[in-house]
């Protein structure tokens, strides 16, 4: 199943601030809920993420890098690949990320092509988008936490 | 009732033809049997398989080493530890010289070809054990993209087996110029008066019967033993011991109550030869049985084709000729019959109906799905499905009744027995008559003004009535008909009757029942042929070491094949107790008749004591005082093959209601009219009528196995996949005309995949006339309410009158947000469009 997900959101800390976090991969992968990083660099992350989709529960175990990186223009292409444990089958995700100053804070555009297969797919998919829906609710909040002391 | 049968009758009737209850029934109901999931063996180890969650990907590495250490764990096997061993899965129909087809392994080895594929299994001492370990066998994929789309695939946009080249795995054609069995099409088209070309989707279907599969092999003892549910334990027996070159008697299959196949057990699948090599290698009994949601992924499918037909025809009417282009989905692999199924169908097409010039086509093509093999009718549903939607196409294009243009097409009841343009006889029929009651029964005439009524008051509700007038040839097969199609085997049937000393009779057919009640009808069949009480046979089936030959039970041949050959074994008991009847009733063998289990002296008058057959038997079992030189046995064996196929026919009526602002349909009412021959027992007819109609009209409405861009199996729950319940239905109105087979001395006609066969366009041409007026040409099926609707908005983006003035003040001019006048009218009814292509 192949899917195609877009999210805004705006947090109250300026472009500057936000990138520097949000590219911090060891700080953004702890605000996601239910990942865990287990080894981050610059560029590249390894770890492992858990996620319910109605019936399904599955782990992700995988790595993803930076294919794009713009500081100036605040603008990131990432990809990442995760395998699902269990023989539940695997899942890539390219994200691409926008920020663009909104008021005193920033405006953070992400949209995200995701590919799954396997029974997740089979049983997950009528729930995707309130799922994703919820996870970057709970990660925007994270986020926000983490910019205003 | 309509055609004579002036054959002699072979023995006086008395259970033939009586609704019997099933003798199997009890023990099924109740539960008080064996399926293969209830067999416990000592020592018996736990099987569950590991499978590719991708549709076509490299297998890079598999780590079974949490697996092999998991508590209960006994044995992992991958491809790379029994790539050896497995060999290559069978197909018995390679349809043509050049077929191409992949290696078929059991457990793949390096490369998987479809979401489901095995690769590989755990056995453990417990079902639960083998589950939780086959979670742990980490399996690293490289993916490689995947051939999904039939038309794409047929290009060979993307290869489903790169090393092949090509996703075409062979072009099979039959042209009745060529055969000379008729004349050229291509003249007929370029000479036609009326042209009517339409493309028609066969959406994948999954057969989805109720016992899931199920495997035991017991390795200890002289011979294996495998326990499975299957249609075809005679064919299993043979094909295990060439795939895996095991001697073919130190291998007995027995196929246990079987819960349903339709076609769906008519295989030999990667599980029953991975249960075999894992049984082997552990030295254990072992058992697998699949989830349900193993089946629907698993399990073979079925149908999943693209069909163009060319009709020509003259501007009164007269069909002239007919193509037929088909594209068929095999899936990743060639099972037992899978490159056969289309090909089932290519003598269907021209139906009931008299064409001159007739060409089929049919390219099988690969793709990285689960492989397709039969579903009941294989390839006959998808014939009649096309014929009789085409025919209605026609009667539109001409401005006619679509029974009348049926009618000035088929074969006259006087005609037969008819030769058709494929070269097939059909031996009797009488369409004119079962039409005539179905319409009766229906009330045809009284439900078009009806639909006419609604048309004009503008009902919300709208009316369709949809005919099938279907044929279909099975009693599969004459062995040189077979052997002429390059299938692997023949078409006969054998049977064994055995005179116990009590008087009782042992029957032992090849047929091999899963649900439709042989062991009720073949006692019937005995019981008249030997003058026994029903009560006293017994039929066994399904052991390779009781009834040590056969050809199993498909294609609606078990009674015209199987049931023959029981009577031709029963007739031979009669003749071998002959001389015994003879001696001891001191009189010349000629002089002799049988009748009512006795032998009597012919002029020796009514009240003679004459001998009974179970005394016989018992002087037999004795020996005592035979003719000299008799052998003391009056057992029979006979093997039957036929000599032409069985050509049941039927109309099919059915009416549909459409809620237009909805998409919602509700059947009205069904009528069919079946012409199945003589019967031998009209409740085990009629369920079979029943089940199969459901079964065709599910495909109408209903089930579709959907697959998502990746190749994952979205409708593989019975959540998705959405097989009806008898809520879903309504009450049939069935009846029967009878024209005899001519073919076998009961004079009967297969009637298993018949209901499957006819139903299906019935409804589909019933959807279609509820809503033509709105421009709609066509649905694919399963016509949902969604796709109806998406048929309708289509059609004419609205409603077909203008909506009421007071109704539609908010589309006044000047109201906020109209659109400038003209830009959102709707197009006229009858403007071409993609119908519902959803």
């Amino acid at each position: 199943m192949a899917m195609e997900l877009h999210h805004t959101f705006t947090v109250d800390a300026p472009p500057e601030a936000t990138w520097a976090l949000l590219t911090d991969l060891e700080q953004v992968g702890g605000c996601f809920p239910g990942a865990t990083v287990t080894s981050a660099t610059e560029t590249e992350f390894t770890g492992n993420v858990k996620v319910k989709l109605g019936p399904i529960g599955v782990t992700y175990q995988g790595e993803g890098r930076f294919v794009e990186r713009d500081d100036e223009a605040h603008r990131a292409v990432i990809e990442g690949l995760g395998k699902g444990l269990r023989g539940l089958g695997n899942a890539s995700a390219k994200v691409v990320l926008q920020l663009e100053p909104e008021g005193s804070g920033t405006k953070a555009d992400v949209a995200t092509s995701l590919n799954i297969t396997g029974k997740p797919a089979q049983f997950g998919r009528g729930v995707m988008q309130t799922v994703s829906d919820k996870l970057l609710g709970q990660f925007v909040e994270c986020i926000e936490g983490k910019l205003t002391p | 009732m309509t055609a004579v049968d002036d054959r002699p009758q072979a023995a006086s009737t008395h259970e033939v033809g009586r609704d019997r209850r099933r003798k199997e029934d009890q023990r099924l109901i109740t539960g008080r049997t064996k399926w293969t999931d209830n067999l416990v063996l000592p020592g018996m180890l736990h099987l569950a398989m590991v499978r590719s969650p991708l549709a076509h990907a490299r297998i890079t590495g598999i780590d079974a080493t949490a697996a092999r250490e998991a508590p209960g764990v006994i044995a992992v096997l991958t491809g790379e530890d029994v790539k050896d061993l497995q060999g290559s899965l069978p197909c018995a129909w390679p349809i043509t010289e050049d077929q191409k087809a992949p290696p078929h392994p059991a457990i793949a080895v390096d490369r998987v070809a479809f979401s489901g594929e095995v690769v590989a299994v755990v056995a453990a001492r417990s079902s639960a054990a083998a589950r939780d370990a086959a979670e742990l066998v980490d399996v690293d994929y490289e993916d490689l993209p995947a051939a999904l789309e039939l038309r794409a695939s047929a290009q060979d946009e993307t290869l489903a087996h790169p090393d092949l080249g090509t996703n075409r795995s062979a072009t099979w054609v039959f042209d009745s110029a060529e055969a000379g069995t008729g004349s050229d099409v291509e003249d007929a088209i370029a000479e036609a008066d009326v042209v009517v070309e339409r493309e028609f989707r066969q959406q994948r279907l999954i057969p989805a019967f109720m016992e899931p599969r199920s495997t035991v092999v017991d390795p200890t003892g002289e011979q294996f033993v495998m326990w499975s549910a299957t249609q075809v334990p005679h064919i299993l027996r043979l094909m295990l011991a060439m795939t895996l070159g095991v001697d073919e008697g130190k291998i007995r299959v027995i196929a246990p109550d079987v819960g349903g196949g339709f076609g769906g057990k008519l295989q030999v699948t990667p599980e029953e030869i991975i249960t075999f090599l894992v049984a082997r290698h552990t030295g254990k009994p072992c058992k697998w049985t699949e989830t349900r949601s193993e089946s629907l992924l698993s399990a073979h499918h079925g149908r999943d084709q693209w069909q163009k037909l060319t009709l020509a025809a003259k501007a009164d009417g007269t069909v002239t000729g007919l193509k037929v282009e088909l594209l068929a989905d095999m899936g990743a692999y060639l099972g037992l019959v899978t490159p056969g199924v289309p090909i089932l169908g290519a003598f269907m097409y021209n139906s009931i109906y008299k064409f001159p010039a007739y060409h089929f086509s049919c390219t099988n093509v690969f793709t990285n799905k689960t492989w397709t093999d039969a579903y009941r009718g294989a390839g006959r549903p998808e014939a009649t499905f096309a014929i009789e939607r085409i025919m209605d196409e026609l009667a539109l294009e001409l401005g006619r009744d679509p029974m009348e243009v049926r009618e000035q097409n088929w074969i006259t009841h006087e005609e037969f027995p008819f030769t058709t343009v494929c070269g097939l006889e059909y031996d009797s029929g009488n369409y004119e008559a079962a039409t005539e009651r179905a319409k009766e029964l229906f009330g045809y005439d009284e439900l078009r003004a009806e639909q006419q009524r609604r048309r004009e008051s503008g009902d919300r509700v709208q009316l369709g009535l949809g005919i099938s007038t279907f044929t279909e040839m099975c009693g599969l097969a004459p062995s040189r008909v077979l052997g002429s199609l390059n299938y692997g085997a023949g078409g006969w049937e054998h049977a064994s009757v055995r005179m116990l000393p009590t008087g009782k009779v042992e029957v032992i057919t090849g047929s091999s029942a899963h649900g439709q009640g042989h062991e009720t009808a073949w006692s019937q069949i005995v019981a008249d042929q030997l003058g026994v009480p029903f009560e006293d046979v017994e039929v066994l089936h399904g052991d390779t070491q009781i009834s040590h030959k056969g050809l199993d039970t498909y294609g609606s041949r078990s009674l015209v094949v199987g049931g023959q050959a029981v009577i031709n074994a029963a007739k031979k008991v009669i003749e071998k107790a002959k001389p015994l009847a003879a001696y001891q009733l001191e009189a010349n063998v000629d002089d002799l008749e049988f009748s009512d289990g006795k032998f009597t002296v012919k002029g020796a008058g009514a009240d003679q004591e004459g001998v009974g057959l179970a005394g016989l038997a018992l002087a037999v079992f004795a020996a005592h005082d035979l003719p000299d030189g008799m052998e003391p046995s009056l057992d029979a064996d006979a093997t039957f093959d036929p000599v032409n196929f069985s050509f049941p026919h039927g109309t099919h009526l059915c009416a549909m209601e459409v809620d237009t602002e909805t998409g919602a349909t509700t059947m009205r009412s069904y009528v069919c009219v079946d012409d199945i021959g003589n019967v031998v027992n009209p409740l085990i007819v009629e369920g079979q009528v029943h089940g199969g109609l459901v079964q065709g009209i599910a495909q109408a409405l209903w089930e579709e196995a959907v697959y998502d861009d990746q190749g994952t199996l979205v409708s593989g729950s019975f959540v998705d996949y959405t097989l009806p319940t008898t809520a879903d239905t309504i009450t049939f109105v069935t009846d029967r005309t009878t024209s005899p087979a001519t073919s076998n001395d009961l004079g009967v006609k297969g009637v298993g995949e018949a209901g499957c066969i006819a139903s299906t366009p019935a409804v589909v041409n019933a959807v279609l006339d509820a809503i033509r007026q709105f421009g709609v040409k066509d649905i694919v099926m399963p016509c949902t309410p969604e796709r109806v609707w998406r048929a309708i908005q289509d059609g004419t983006a609205g409603a077909m009158s203008e909506t009421a003035g007071a109704a539609a003040g908010h589309f006044a001019e000047g109201e906020p947000n109209q659109d400038p006048p003209g830009t959102g009218a709707a197009p006229a009814a009858g403007t071409t469009q993609e119908g519902g292509q959803a």
